[in-house]
């Protein structure tokens, strides 16, 4: 991953942020909501190469760590995102290449999703933090895995497209 | 060349962990820089999310309202006259009119209890994904609103302000885990800890080991030092369950709020209180519940009709038709 495509993929991760925060969680949707910015970051962390998915996961992380209603201490998404980054990259490689397997693609991102937020969950339960009741939980990340499915088949061409765009002649070889 | 840069991979990969922790760790130990950025953002997002507000606010509760609609038969019954009435309100414009209401309810319950107050329009909700339940008001420090202020709605408490920018503020909601209340019941005075549940109930524990909790008791707001971050006397809601444990030493309950979290416009932010406790003045007045029962005789059109009149707990009124 190029230095150049690190900072183009930070601003559109940054741009799909205030997306999420000003617009997509004003929306109420039934079982837990839709996280637009997860399903954008993991889908672009699943056509990177290892390092690149790992610097995705910590730029993306701490992006999200900024967001004023997040209670939990800053760091925290960006090491969750981080070690999400690392094992996407690992089992991405056994998979192949994504964009010739959509559905596998939609289904990785979604799986992804509900990942994310467990492990999220299980670092704030080491951190010594409340999480809530158990239903609630469940029902945002079931909720948030359902929704990344529903979303994704019409989010993940636009990725792959988005992409190809910011890839440097010598990424395309 | 592979394992090459799998090393080169696994030390980026620690390097960047290491990162995280520092992060974590700093934020831990309260350094403002981490405290700052968050602030920062929410300056930049307010006023975006202010012009998304007025965007967003007709879709917002497209999906709820759906998932609602249809639950019985009397309801979409009731729901369709009640429909006709704001029609005829849309056209003057349903949504100034809706907060007009709601201030005109803030204000009235903020100056029975002679609180001074500033009002504020909810212009965002907490991210999905981020576990915590907030909102974000256009209200901020250049309205008077700092930190540990409590906020409160027209029928009750809403929560306490978490992070104030010069224009928004960042409320936590009392529906949140992480939220604890000291409070009392009114009129038994038996003081509790009352803990969001990340729904519309909520868990009340009662302090005193012989105090005792009944059916529909209503549970008002202990107060702070200072008056922060609670005042006293805020109506929080009423006894829904109560929890018959033999094993545990003092008595706890299920409270359901009175306050509609998720349908929250306008809010108000208490920024003085009065010198004395307001005490029981806060708590709702019942309000009579009518119900008509309609009983059909064997002479063709003619039928009896018997209404009672009964206190009901909750602060609004509800007319029920039983037609045999």
């Amino acid at each position: 991953m190029s230095w150049s495509r690190a900072g183009i993929s930070a601003l559109f991760l940054l741009f799909i942020f205030v997306l999420q925060e000003a617009a997509i969680s004003k929306v109420n949707l039934p079982i837990g909501g839709f996280s637009l910015y997860l399903a954008v970051l993991l889908g672009l962390m699943a056509l990177e190469d290892r390092s690149g998915a790992i610097v995705l996961g910590f730029i993306g992380g701490l992006i999200l760590d900024l967001s004023p209603s997040v209670e939990s201490p800053v760091g925290k998404w960006a090491f969750v995102l981080t070690i999400i980054g690392y094992i996407f990259s690992t089992n991405r490689e056994s998979i192949g290449d994504f964009t010739q397997r959509p559905v596998a693609f939609v289904f990785f991102t979604a799986l992804g999703s509900v990942l994310t937020l467990l492990a999220f969950l299980f670092i704030g339960l080491l951190l010594g933090e409340n999480n809530g009741s158990v239903w609630h939980n469940f029902a945002t990340v079931f909720g948030n895995g359902i929704w990344t499915l529903i979303f994704s088949p019409i989010l993940l061409p636009l990725l792959v497209k988005w992409r190809a765009l910011t890839l440097t002649s010598r990424e395309r070889q | 060349m592979a394992a090459g840069g799998n090393n080169r991979s696994r030390l980026l990969l620690v390097i960047l962990l290491v990162t995280s922790l520092f992060l974590i760790t700093l934020d831990l130990r309260g350094v403002s820089l981490t405290k700052g950025s968050r602030n920062a953002t929410q300056s930049v997002l307010a006023p975006i999310q202010r012009g998304f507000s007025d965007f967003f606010s007709p879709v917002g509760n497209f999906f709820s309202d759906i998932k609602n609609f249809g639950k019985t038969k009397s309801e979409v019954k009731d729901l369709k006259a009640e429909n006709a009435k704001l029609k005829t309100q849309l056209v003057i414009n349903a949504d100034i009119q809706g907060q007009l209401a709601k201030l005109k309810g803030v204000l009235n319950l903020a100056g029975r209890g002679g609180f001074k107050v500033v009002a504020a329009r909810v212009i965002g909700r907490g991210s999905a994904s981020t576990f915590s339940q907030t909102i974000t008001i256009d209200a901020g420090s250049s309205d008077g609103v700092s930190k540990d202020m409590t906020v409160m709605s027209d029928v009750g408490l809403v929560g306490v302000v978490k992070a104030v920018s010069s224009s928004s503020a960042i409320v936590l909601l009392m529906s949140d885990p992480t939220f604890r209340i000291g409070v009392r019941i009114a009129g038994s005075q038996s003081v509790g800890v009352l803990q969001g549940e990340g729904s519309s109930h909520y868990n009340l524990q009662l302090l005193d080991a012989a105090g005792t909790i009944n059916h529909h008791d209503v549970i008002l707001s202990l107060g702070s030092d200072n008056n922060h971050p609670f005042v006293p006397g805020i109506p929080i809601g009423y006894v829904s369950s109560v929890d018959h444990k033999n094993a545990s030493l003092t008595q706890t309950a299920t409270v359901t709020g009175y306050s509609d979290l998720n349908g929250l416009g306008v809010v108000s932010v208490i920024l003085q209180a009065p010198a004395g406790d307001p005490k029981d003045s806060l708590v709702p007045k019942p309000t009579p519940t009518a119900t008509i029962y309609v009983t059909s005789s064997a002479k063709p059109d003619t039928a009896t009709v018997n209404s009672t009149l009964k206190p009901s707990p909750l602060p609004t009124s509800t007319l029920k038709k039983a037609t045999k």
